[in-house]
C-alpha cells in the first residue's frame, strides 16, 4: 500500500475521480467515468511523477447491472499496481473510447472485451470478434449468458440455449443471476 | 478401329472443360462476408501483384492451432492477420462457475509448457482476497518448482526455435533436459505436465526424497548440460545468420505494445515482475535480470540469447532455494469451503513468457464473480503483424517462434 501514490493521484486527477481511492495489499484502485478515460490515462502515462508506462491488463466486467472496463497499470515510481475502473456503462449499449492511441497493444484486449461483453471501444479500428466465430450473436461472459447446466433454468431454456441472451431482470427466480456491488 | 468421337449433346457437370470455362477468372471472395472493420477492409483488399496465403491452422510450427492469413507479394510478406479461437474453451466462464479450489485445475492446462505459473497467479490473488499468510516453506517450494519449470520451458523454447527454422536435432537435446525436470516434478506432484500442485495457502505436499534426489542429480550437471546444449545452436552459423536482424523490437515499441517478459527485456527494458513488483520470496533471493538490445532494440537472436541467460539465473535461484529451504508447514490453515469477503484482487507473476496475471472479483460466495486471465502470449502475438512487414515468408516462423507464444494460453 503506497500512501504517497494516493496523495499524488488525488492532486493530479482531483475532479476526474468518480469515487474514493481504495488501497488494499499491493494495489491501489481508482474509479473514473468512461468519458474521462483517455484523459486520465494520458495523465497517468505522461506525468513524470506517475509514469505508468506498462499496461498490464485490460478487461471488461459485467456487474449484472452495469458494465465496467478495468485497466491495470505498472509504474517504476510506486510499488503498487494501479487499477483503474471505468464504471457505469449501461448494459444495453456499453461504449467507451479506445486506448489504442496510447497503447496500440490494447487493440486485441479490446477486441476480446468486445467479443466477450459487447463493449464498443470507439476508435478501435479492428473491433471484430477474436475468439468466437464471426456470425456469433451473443456475448458469452455476460452474466445473463448461462452455461449448459444452468440453461434449463434460464428464460430461454431448451431453445438455442448456448446462444441465449436475455436481460437479467427476466431471469426466473432461483436461477444463477448474480450481481456484485459496483 | 473407329474412335468413339461422338460429341456430347448437353454440357455435363462432369466435363472438366465446361467447369474450367465457367469458373475462369472467378475466385471465392475472401472472407466470404463483407468486411466489418476498417482494418479488415484494408487487409482483405489486394494490391497489384499481391495474393493471400493461409498458414495453418494445422501448420506444424504454429505452436498450437493458429491460422495466419498472409498477404504476400512474391516472397515478401505485405501484411498478416492472425485468426484465433481454434482452441477457445471459455476458461474464464468455466472459472466463474467453479469454486476456488476447482479453479486451479481449470486454469492449469492453459499454457501446458509452464503450468505451475498458471496456478501461481490465481492462487496468489485468492490469497489476497482471503488475507492468507502463506508459510515460508511453501513459498520456497513454489519458487523452487517454478524456476525448475522455467528452465524446462526455456529448454523447450530452444528446441522449438530450431525446429521452426528446420533443424530437428536440438529439440531432442531439449527434451533430455525437460524430461529430467518434468520427471522430478512428477515425483513431487504425481503429474508430468499439468501439475495441479499449488493450493490457496500453500502447496499440495511437502518435498519428498525422490524429488530431491532427482533435482540434486540434475543440478550437479545442469550448467554443464546447458552449455553443451546451447553450443549446438549458438555456434551454428546458419542459425545465427537467419536470426540476426529480423523482427527488431525497440524500447518504445515494446512499451506501447504491452510486451512483457523476456521479449521486453530483449528490447532493453529491465522489466521483470520478480524484481519490478516483487512477490513470494524473490526479494530474499539473489539473481540478475538479464537485459539485451539496450541500444536500438533487440532482434530474434537477442530474444533467443536472453532466454539462455535466464536459464543460468534460474539455476542460481534453484541452488539458493535448495540451500535455504526453511522448515515448517507447507499449507496455511484455511476452511474447506472458501468464501472470501466481497472484494477485488489482482496478482501477477513472471511466467517464462511474461507477465501472467489474474483479476478476481469475489461476491462473497464460493465461486468468483469475475475471473480474468491475462496471458502474455496473447499480447505478444500482436507484434508479429508489425514485425513481419517486408520480411520473407520463411522468416514468419523465425520471428513468431522467437516471441515464444503458446496457443493454449492465447485462446484461453
Amino acid at each position: 500500500m503506497d500512501r504517497t501514490l494516493k496523495t499524488r493521484l488525488e492532486s493530479k486527477l482531483a475532479d476526474r475521480l468518480a469515487g474514493p481511492i481504495r488501497q488494499r495489499h499491493d494495489g491501489t484502485e481508482i474509479r473514473i467515468r468512461p468519458a474521462d478515460m483517455v484523459e486520465v490515462m494520458r495523465v497517468l502515462h505522461d506525468d513524470a511523477d506517475l509514469d505508468f508506462v506498462i499496461l498490464a491488463d485490460l478487461c471488461g466486467v459485467d456487474t449484472g447491472e452495469t458494465m465496467q472496463v478495468v485497466y491495470h497499470l505498472w509504474s517504476s515510481k510506486t510499488p503498487d499496481w494501479l487499477r483503474i475502473v471505468a464504471e457505469g456503462m449501461p448494459r444495453e449499449d456499453p461504449r467507451i473510447a479506445t486506448l489504442t492511441g496510447l497503447w496500440p497493444g490494447a487493440e486485441w484486449m479490446e477486441r476480446e472485451a468486445y467479443d466477450m461483453f459487447g463493449i464498443i471501444f470507439e476508435g478501435n479500428r479492428d473491433l471484430r470478434r477474436i475468439y468466437m466465430p464471426p456470425d456469433y450473436a451473443s456475448f458469452p461472459l455476460r452474466k445473463d449468458f448461462y452455461l449448459a447446466d444452468d440453461a434449463a433454468r434460464s428464460p430461454g431454456g431448451g431453445v438455442r440455449h448456448m446462444e441465449q441472451t436475455s436481460p437479467p431482470t427476466q431471469a426466473t427466480p432461483g436461477s444463477i443471476r448474480r450481481t456484485v456491488r459496483p | 478401329m473407329t474412335a468413339n468421337a461422338e460429341p456430347r449433346q448437353h454440357p455435363s457437370e462432369d466435363d472438366p472443360r465446361i467447369m474450367l470455362h465457367g469458373q475462369m477468372g472467378q475466385y471465392e471472395q475472401v472472407p466470404p462476408y463483407p468486411p466489418r472493420t476498417e482494418r479488415e477492409a484494408e487487409f482483405y483488399t489486394l494490391g497489384d501483384g499481391e495474393m493471400f496465403l493461409n498458414m495453418g491452422p494445422q501448420h506444424p510450427s504454429t505452436h498450437g492451432v493458429l491460422r495466419v492469413v498472409l498477404k504476400i507479394s512474391g516472397e515478401k510478406v505485405v501484411d498478416l492477420d492472425p485468426v484465433l479461437g481454434y482452441l477457445h474453451r471459455g476458461v474464464e466462464k468455466l472459472c466463474e462457475n467453479s469454486d476456488y479450489h476447482h479453479i486451479i485445475s481449470q486454469i492449469d492446462p492453459l499454457e501446458y509448457v509452464s503450468s505451475l505459473f498458471m496456478e501461481w497467479a490465481p492462487v496468489m490473488s485468492v490469497e489476497k482476497l482471503m488475507d492468507v499468510q502463506v508459510p515460508r516453506r511453501a513459498e520456497y517450494i513454489r519458487v523452487l518448482t517454478g524456476e525448475l519449470l522455467r528452465v524446462a520451458s526455456h529448454a523447450l523454447f530452444q528446441g522449438w526455435m530450431a525446429l521452426d527454422l528446420g533443424g530437428l536435432t536440438p529439440i531432442l537435446y531439449s527434451f533430455i533436459e525437460r524430461d529430467e525436470i518434468v520427471e522430478a516434478l512428477a515425483a513431487l506432484t504425481g503429474q508430468r505436465m499439468l501439475f495441479n500442485y499449488f493450493r490457496v495457502g500453500g502447496v499440495n505436499g511437502d518435498l519428498n526424497h525422490e524429488f530431491l534426489s532427482r533435482v540434486g542429480d540434475w543440478m550437479s550437471r545442469a550448467l554443464v548440460q546447458h552449455e553443451a546444449n546451447i553450443g549446438l545452436l549458438n555456434e551454428n552459423e546458419i542459425f545465427v545468420r537467419r536470426m540476426r536482424g529480423i523482427g527488431r523490437v525497440d524500447r518504445d515499441m515494446a512499451l506501447r505494445m504491452g510486451v512483457t517478459g523476456p521479449n521486453i527485456r530483449a528490447a532493453g527494458v529491465p522489466f521483470d515482475v520478480r524484481r519490478s513488483h516483487p512477490y513470494s520470496v524473490y526479494p530474499e533471493l539473489e539473481f540478475n535480470v538479464p537485459v539485451r538490445g539496450a541500444n536500438g532494440g533487440g532482434d530474434s537472436l537477442d530474444r533467443y540469447l536472453l532466454r539462455l541467460d535466464e536459464v543460468r539465473e534460474s539455476i542460481r535461484i534453484i541452488d539458493q532455494c535448495l540451500h535455504e529451504m526453511p522448515d515448517g508447514p507447507v499449507m496455511a490453515r484455511l476452511p474447506r469451503l472458501m468464501r472470501p469477503r466481497p472484494g477485488r484482487a489482482w496478482a501477477a507473476v513472471e511466467s517464462p513468457r511474461g507477465l501472467f496475471g489474474t483479476y478476481v472479483i469475489s461476491d462473497g460466495t464460493d465461486q468468483p464473480f469475475r475471473f480474468r486471465i491475462h496471458d502474455p502470449s496473447f499480447v505478444h502475438l500482436q507484434l508479429v503483424g508489425m514485425l513481419m512487414k517486408d520480411n520473407l515468408i520463411a522468416d514468419t516462423m523465425a520471428v513468431m517462434a522467437s516471441l515464444d507464444p503458446v496457443m493454449g494460453g492465447i485462446d484461453k
